[in-house]
């Protein structure tokens, strides 16, 4: 297991992180039936880089996706999420908190009554912006090739292109720090290298923090970093050719004999 | 530009569905619409032929409770009331209940009569004006068109019985049936009154220009209405009752008043009424819940990227109050329509004023508001957490 202070990929000028995790424990439940699903976890995310989170299902990915997205409060242990404490904050702050994080879901969830412009446009209404808020959508929807179906409700686009839309609806704010869920698992194989590409484009050139849940192998090679998460807990932190050669077939067969 | 109008799309999206949810509020205001129709009409018609009587100040026997009650009062008292300084004239008015006999069916129905002498103004209704002459023949009436069904044909020229003699209608008018009108109205001269109903038999009251049942008096230009009632109340022998016709103490007020205070219809009504308002709550409530169930993760979205409960709580109430505005309209529309055909049909007052469709606005108004709120608990506890698939 690698320590977390040792962050490999990571930009060689030490900057602030953006997320910045300190002995975290979170419990669902109360009383009799409290379980921990999150154990003493340490963690740095630098802006510019691009981590996948795995990890079986169950494993606390999504927990502590939740926890970072404040979308979940945070008790024990400490969580700083763009220059801010998450864990006793009230949940009028987490809300604010949120309108800088960029949500990436695995369902699309566009409003079918809206366009796609709309769609986008309702991430814009946060900022207060009225009087731009189209032609921001306009463009964000441009860059990711929509140009032209920015007046089409939902139901008239196909899958890849309603996850484009959505992932227009994350970016338009231009957000520092990005969380996605398996945003390429309803996508084919070129919309979805076509998804991650634009990611790597927005770490590299306006030094966005995204962290990813993923199984899908065909991107991994976007991440700088690759976590996995077991039972709750960080069980390594590598780089995408340490974690390939960490879970070849062989070295698992090679545990599996040993237990 | 504006906000993106999320409640107003939400709503509209599914055409099928607005238009069912629009028929589901019309529905509720309707029922409501049709149960205080009904309150309302069987109150304003026991007013309406009072309503159209000519006169500011009114003398009644003081046993003569309401309408319904059959006392006379001497008829004297009406030229005692002329000798009073303001007073222009004094009209005496009969009424009597008389069996009428459908011409088609020869089955006896029970009007009411309306007499008095047709030189006075006491009903100044333009087609009874204009029937003066025909009205003074011996054994002729008109007929109000708006009686019911029951009493046959409603048109000139009819000649049948009434209280077993013949009679010949001249002419129609329009009035509309109450509690005491029986099936009808029939309007003839005092002498004709005289005819029918002086000489009727042992068994029936023997009427004569002895005695009057409402007394009419017309005030001169700039006589004060309230003065002179208390100086005939003052004047005048305590065996009737001076009041004037208009105003909350006036003779039609206190008609409406027995009705009101003395019969069920006033809460039989209101509890239809408030049946249909909770029937509206529940349809509604059903509108807006379907809505957030079926946007569920897409509202939890917007949770998660940032807004708060204030603003869901503001679209779904949004939702609410465009369903009570659409909703409302065709609802009223289709109110009008029966109302006309309730009043075609019983000869009551259907009345639609802009005071009671602001009600039954501001009802539904309510109704949608009520719902909205309860929906909304569904959006509030929307946990943006589980957008991300567990």
């Amino acid at each position: 297991m690698t320590a977390p202070s040792t962050t490999p990929g990571s930009p060689a000028v030490a900057t602030e992180a953006s997320i910045q995790v300190r002995n975290l424990n979170y419990f669902f439940g109360k009383g009799d039936l409290r379980k921990q699903v999150l154990y003493d976890i340490s963690l740095d995310l630098h802006p510019g880089q691009i981590v996948i989170m795995t990890g079986p299902s169950g494993s606390g990915k999504t927990t502590l996706l939740t926890l970072i997205g404040a979308l979940r409060s945070a008790t024990d242990g400490s969580l700083r999420v763009l220059g801010q404490e998450l864990v006793g904050m009230g949940s009028r702050q987490l809300v604010e908190l949120r309108r800088n994080i960029g949500f990436i879901f695995q369902a699309h969830n566009l409003f079918e009554s809206l366009t796609a412009a709309q769609n986008v446009e309702m991430a814009v209404e946060l900022t207060g912006n009225f009087r731009g808020k189209r032609q921001q959508a306009v463009d964000i929807l441009s860059q990711l090739g929509l140009a032209e179906r920015a007046n089409y409700k939902p139901a008239a686009l196909s899958g890849g292109q309603k996850q484009r839309v959505a992932i227009a609806r994350a970016l338009v704010n231009q957000p520092q720090l990005i969380l996605a869920d398996e945003p390429t698992a309803a996508l084919d194989k070129q919309s979805g290298r076509d998804v991650v590409t634009l990611m790597q484009h927005l770490a590299n050139e306006k030094g966005c923090t995204i962290l990813m849940v993923t199984h899908d192998n065909r991107i991994l090679d976007v991440a700088d970093r690759i976590i996995n998460l077991v039972d709750g807990r960080l069980e390594s932190d590598e780089s995408p050719q340490q974690f390939v050669d960490s879970h070849t077939p062989q070295s698992l067969d090679q545990k599996m004999f040993i237990m | 530009m504006r906000r993106t109008p999320l409640a107003l799309l939400n709503l509209v999206h599914d055409r099928k569905k607005f238009l069912t949810s629009m028929a589901g509020v019309a529905f509720a205001v309707l029922l409501m619409f049709l149960f205080t129709g009904f309150k309302n009409a069987l109150y304003d018609s026991q007013t309406q032929l009072l309503g159209r009587l000519n006169g500011d100040i009114v003398i009644i026997n003081r046993l003569k409770e309401n309408m319904f009650v059959p006392r006379a009062f001497a008829r004297r008292r009406l030229y005692q009331a002329q000798a009073f300084d303001g007073v222009e004239g004094a009209y005496a008015i009969y009424l009597s209940d008389a069996r009428w006999k459908n011409p088609d069916t020869r089955k006896t129905r029970p009007v009411r009569v309306i007499a008095y002498n047709p030189s006075d103004p006491v009903l100044p209704m333009p087609e009874v004006l204009a029937l003066q002459q025909e009205l003074r023949l011996p054994n002729t009436a008109m007929i109000d068109e708006r009686s019911r069904a029951e009493v046959g044909p409603r048109e000139t020229g009819v000649v049948t019985e009434l209280a077993d003699r013949e009679i010949r209608i001249v002419g129609t008018f329009s009035l509309g049936t109450d509690f005491a009108s029986g099936n009808g109205n029939l309007i003839m001269s005092d002498q004709n009154f005289l005819r029918f109903f002086a000489n009727r038999g042992p068994e029936e009251e023997e009427r004569s220009f002895a005695t009057a049942d409402i007394g009419l008096l017309e005030l001169a230009p700039g006589a004060e209405v309230d003065r002179l009632v208390n100086a005939l109340r003052d004047g005048l022998p305590q065996d009737v009752l001076v009041l004037p016709m208009n105003g909350p103490e006036g003779f039609i007020a206190r008609e409406r008043t027995y009705w009101e205070e003395n019969t069920n219809i006033g809460f039989v009504f209101s509890l239809l009424t408030t049946m249909g308002f909770v029937v509206g709550i529940i349809l509604v409530y059903q509108i807006l819940y379907t809505d957030v169930a079926d946007h569920w993760s897409e509202y939890a979205t917007l949770k998660a990227i940032g807004y708060d409960n204030a603003y869901l709580f503001g679209v779904v109430i949004q939702e609410a109050i465009i369903l009570s505005v659409l909703g409302f309209i065709p609802g009223l529309l289709i109110s009008a329509l029966f109302y006309n055909l309730g009043a075609a049909v019983t000869g009551l007052l259907f009345q639609l004023t802009l005071q009671r469709v602001a009600n039954i606005y501001i009802m539904t108004f309510i109704m949608c508001l009520i719902s909205g709120a309860i929906a909304v608990r569904k959006v509030q506890r929307t946990d943006p957490a589980e957008v991300f698939g567990l």
